[in-house]
């Protein structure tokens, strides 16, 4: 049977069993659930929000004033007369009399006040916009208008703070060339009627503003009364995760699952004897999911009205979920396991690919992540071909080397082996290590890690890159040297376990020698490709500091191998963690050596 | 129904849990939603705006003025953390772009007691953060100026509203709404909903790993397994949302009625346990029944936060000591539906004991 045939067999097997475990039995519940989840929407869209109800006391000496916080149920509001409402004001959190307002001096009170602040301008806008007159009411319209600026990333390598321009003080001079541009229009491009309207309906709601993200907005939307001027929050990521994340997430629930039912009371024993090779099993298991996945995020893409080009970026997170769904099905020991590890490691996922979006428009650090490429697009900037290998490249390569991973060890022994989770990942780096090359495994092994030390380096680049200069420097260089360690140190600690026999002082020596090498060639490769905009950072610069020259980076990477190494020798294995952290303090220490020379 | 049968169910399940080390992945994760939220809400406005932490404005920001003279240029000159700078249209955009400048005005010559009103034109940077915190500051310069346009065409109004003075009250954003409205009944109610998810998972376990059989050979029946389990899930929540409580206040954020709060989290939890018992021991299959469950989750929380006085809601007011007696009520009302919840699981559980196969 060719591979072709094979995999199609599997997949359409794979489609059949699931709908018949699954779709029978789920179908009536999950249909009345859904009618449920209507109704109830509905009821809730109706009832409101009930989560802050009555968490301020207030007291009230005039109905009139009661009605402005009537509407605004974080109040419960007390009617009684002054002198009554003065000897009991410690029981409440903000007392009005005669028209006159106090607060009480806790957190608590303060925040009330603010509370009570915002509802009052509500009040004074509706009774405004009963005017007859409303340009007397509204004499001041605001057109929003919003400009494109993309700060360099090395704006923070100064330690200035990104939020305030240094020197507000100084009149500014442009510095590039001057663009004439058309004065605005005076007049008012919105009739009197459609205004009045808006006031009514209320053109600030919150949700008004993310159904904007994907429809795009008209003059009217941009006009605002000063009131209106709410602080955008400028999280339109937030909304991408809900509207693309999840459902990935949980269409990929379904593939470890399903990767786990093979391993659970041995089921997939039928399938590993039959000569279909073991990545037909894992692509064939995998295909139809990967098709439902893409076909949800086309509908969404569709029926949102975006550009279908959004796909493209979608497709390496795709393919990232089903990787680390088949890894962790392939590992987690039992059901419990299985749920906290995946929904761990999702929350990690997806926090990943949301910080990043963050920054869209701002930094360019926020191009690592895809969903910054599907912002880009659905604004109608569009992203170029460099863009998107930058931001792809690595949930490309991790995705393969993962598959590659669970490819390898898709075999009996290590599918319903029933060892504890740690081990079992151990089992499955030692799974790539041949016995014949040990040396040469180790090495590719090594630059194999790359991509994931970089993902993981990014986290902490995302993190720390706001935390002020020093510490944030520190906290990055001790975190990366800790990272490259544990990666560097993995294959050898991973060969220790399985063949104690295997590390000798010769053999040690060169191992370190071959990963070193690994791990400098896997490095410096990923990086000419991909990340050449941030290595000229200052936080680049600690990252990957280790590239100036060719022969120090790569005695280091060896020395910390050898350190590592040699306290497993010497000690065993309950010394890799000391010998980790030796192996890091060193590292660090070289990498802050290099960059204060760096920087004075 | 035997308590000490029970007990060593649970303690098995709790032994496994411990020995599996999934818990500490289960509190990881809670720690890190804590600390995106957080993030989200406190650490990014605290960022781009230091004085959310300090109360006090260290930070002038430049705002480009073009256009017309007006009462707006009074209005940013009363504030001290704003700069005014009059420049030309296309030389402050540019400086806008170049992020010399926070925030650009355009205002028309539009006279302030003309007939149509004046449409000054607010130019700031897309989609960014600095902007929402400019946006923030010039609001307020807008809406003096705004006062000013109405008093100027105050005789063509007709109505107008009740005055209220206000106390000077901090600039500055406050998280008092956010840690209690929002951070801790989240809290709370995360090792309710981790703890459901767990069950399900111990209940399909075993069934597909047909380990059924072996369970019931011992003298522990059908439902006295099933109740070990859920005893098990349920010790966790309260100790987790307690743990959630102490490092609250370790960290300054002092919880009232704790004790309360837990009552109701570990009856909510239990509630939420049950369910997810009850559609695992149907669907004997973890994917179904996880899938099952996640949907009637949603359900079920759209459908409480809806109601006012729901639980979530009392936590709240618990937290922040503004919860009347009332409080009990709902607990009573809930801890009922618990136990019939609580019954049907006995009797369901019971009849399939009974149904099960005959041990060989």
């Amino acid at each position: 049977m060719s591979l072709a045939t094979s995999i199609r067999t599997i997949a359409v097997w794979e489609i059949n069993r699931s709908m018949t475990t699954m779709g029978r039995n789920i179908l009536p519940l999950a249909a009345g659930l859904l009618i449920l989840l209507v109704l109830v929407t509905v009821f809730a869209a109706q009832s409101g929000v009930h989560m802050q109800d009555g968490m301020y006391r207030i007291g009230i000496d005039d109905p009139d004033v009661a009605r402005i916080v009537a509407p605004d149920s974080r109040f419960a509001a007390y009617l009684d007369s002054g002198p009554a409402l003065w000897e009991n004001r410690f029981a409440y959190d903000i007392v009005i009399m005669n028209g006159e307002v106090y607060a009480a001096d806790t957190d608590k009170g303060r925040a009330a006040l603010k509370t009570l602040e915002r509802d009052y301008e509500t009040y004074v806008s509706y009774v405004a916009a009963g005017e007859p007159d409303l340009f007397a009411a509204y004499p001041l319209w605001i057109d929003l208008q919003y400009i494109k600026s993309e700060i360099d990333f090395l704006a923070t390598q100064s330690g200035q703070q990104v939020g305030a321009p240094a020197g507000a003080r100084v009149p500014p001079t442009p510095s590039g060339p001057v663009e004439a541009v058309t004065l605005p229009p005076s007049a008012m491009p919105v009739s009197e009627d459609d205004l009045r309207e808006h006031l009514e309906i209320g053109g600030g709601h919150p949700l008004k503003r993310y159904t904007g993200i994907i429809s795009g907005d008209s003059a009217m939307d941009r006009l605002r009364t000063p009131s209106e001027l709410s602080a955008p929050l400028p999280f339109d990521a937030i909304v991408l995760v809900f509207v693309f994340i999840f459902p990935l997430y949980f269409t990929s629930q379904f593939f470890m699952m399903s990767v786990m039912n093979e391993r659970v009371g041995r089921a997939g024993e039928a399938l590993l004897s039959t000569p279909i090779r073991a990545s037909a099993i894992v692509v064939g298991k995998a295909l139809p999911y990967f098709t439902i996945m893409l076909l949800i995020v086309a509908a969404i893409t569709l029926f949102a009205g975006a550009p279908l080009t959004i796909l493209l970026p979608l497709i390496p997170v795709i393919l990232f979920f089903l990787a680390n769904a088949l890894i962790i099905g392939m590992a987690a020991r039992s059901f419990k396991e299985l749920s906290f590890v995946s929904i761990f490691f999702s929350t990690l996922a997806t926090s990943y690919l949301f910080f990043p979006t963050v920054f869209a428009n701002t930094h360019i650090i926020s191009i690592i992540s895809p969903l910054t490429l599907v912002v880009l697009e659905i604004q109608g900037d569009g992203f170029t071909a460099m863009e998107f290998v930058y931001s792809t490249a690595l949930f490309f390569a991790t995705s393969i080397i993962l598959f590659y991973v669970g490819t390898v060890n898709f075999r009996e022994e290590r599918l319903f082996s029933e060892k504890p989770l740690a081990s079992r990942l151990m089992d499955f780096i030692s799974g790539g290590i041949s016995r014949s090359h040990p040396h040469l495994s180790l090495s590719l092994l090594a630059a194999f890690t790359i991509p994931f030390v970089f993902m993981v380096q990014m986290m902490t680049l995302i993190l720390f890159f706001n935390i002020p200069m020093p510490l944030s420097l520190v906290l990055l260089t001790v975190s990366a040297a800790f990272i490259e360690e544990f990666a560097k140190s993995i294959g050898l600690y991973a060969v220790a376990r399985e063949r104690p026999g295997f590390l000798t002082v010769r053999n040690l020596l060169l191992g370190a020698a071959a990963i070193g090498l690994g791990f400098l060639i896997g490095e410096k490769l990923l990086l000419f490709v991909t990340l050449a905009q941030i290595t000229e950072s200052i936080f680049g610069s600690v990252l990957f500091l280790s590239l100036q020259v060719l022969w120090m980076p790569l005695l280091l990477h060896i020395a910390g191998v050898l350190i590592t190494g040699g306290f497993l020798l010497l000690w065993g294995r309950r010394a890799y963690g000391p010998g980790l952290v030796v192996a890091s303090v060193v590292h660090s220490l070289y990498n802050l050596h290099f960059l204060s020379g760096a920087l004075l | 129904m035997n308590a000490r049968r029970i007990a060593i169910v649970a303690k098995k399940e709790l032994f496994g849990l411990s020995s599996e080390k999934t818990i500490v992945f289960a509190i990881l994760l809670q720690v890190f939603i804590a600390m995106f939220s957080s993030f989200l809400m406190v650490g990014l406005t605290a960022m781009y705006d230091p004085e959310a932490i300090e109360g006090y404005s260290t930070i002038t920001y430049g705002v480009g003025y073009a256009g017309a003279d007006s009462a707006l240029i009074d209005e940013f000159e009363k504030r001290d953390d704003l700069v005014l700078h009059r420049m030309d249209l296309d030389v402050a955009l540019v400086a806008l772009r170049d992020r010399a400048v926070a925030a650009v005005v355009y205002v028309p010559d539009t006279p302030p007691d003309a007939e149509e009103p004046v449409t000054v034109t607010l130019y700031l940077i897309h989609n960014d953060l600095q902007s929402s915190v400019i946006n923030v500051k010039v609001k307020e310069a807008l809406q003096g100026y705004e006062k000013e346009l109405r008093e100027v065409r105050a005789d063509r109004m007709t109505s107008f509203p009740v005055r209220l003075n206000f106390p000077e009250s901090g600039s500055g954003e406050n998280f008092f709404e956010f840690v209690y409205g929002l951070l801790i009944p989240l809290l709370a109610l995360l090792p309710a909903i981790v703890s459901a998810a767990l069950i399900i998972d111990l209940i399909t376990e075993e069934y597909q790993r047909q380990t059924l059989e072996t369970l019931i050979s011992t003298p522990v029946t059908f439902a006295e397994m099933v109740w070990g389990k859920i005893a098990a899930c349920e010790v966790l929540v309260p100790i987790q949302a307690g743990v959630w409580f102490l490092l609250l206040g370790a960290n300054g954020i002092a919880v009232d009625n704790a004790a309360a709060i837990l009552l109701h989290v570990s009856v909510g939890g239990l509630f939420l346990i049950l369910l997810g018992a009850l559609v695992a021991l149907y669907y004997r299959e973890r994917t179904s029944a996880q899938f099952i469950f996640s949907t009637a989750l949603v359900v079920v929380f759209l459908l409480v936060m809806a109601v006012p006085y729901n639980p979530l809601n009392l936590m709240v007011r618990l937290a922040v000591d503004t919860a009347g007696p009332v409080h009990w009520l709902i607990l009573a009302l809930v801890a009922g539906a618990t136990a019939v919840l609580g019954w049907i699981t006995t009797v369901y559980a019971r009849r399939i004991g009974e149904a099960a196969p005959p041990v060989r």
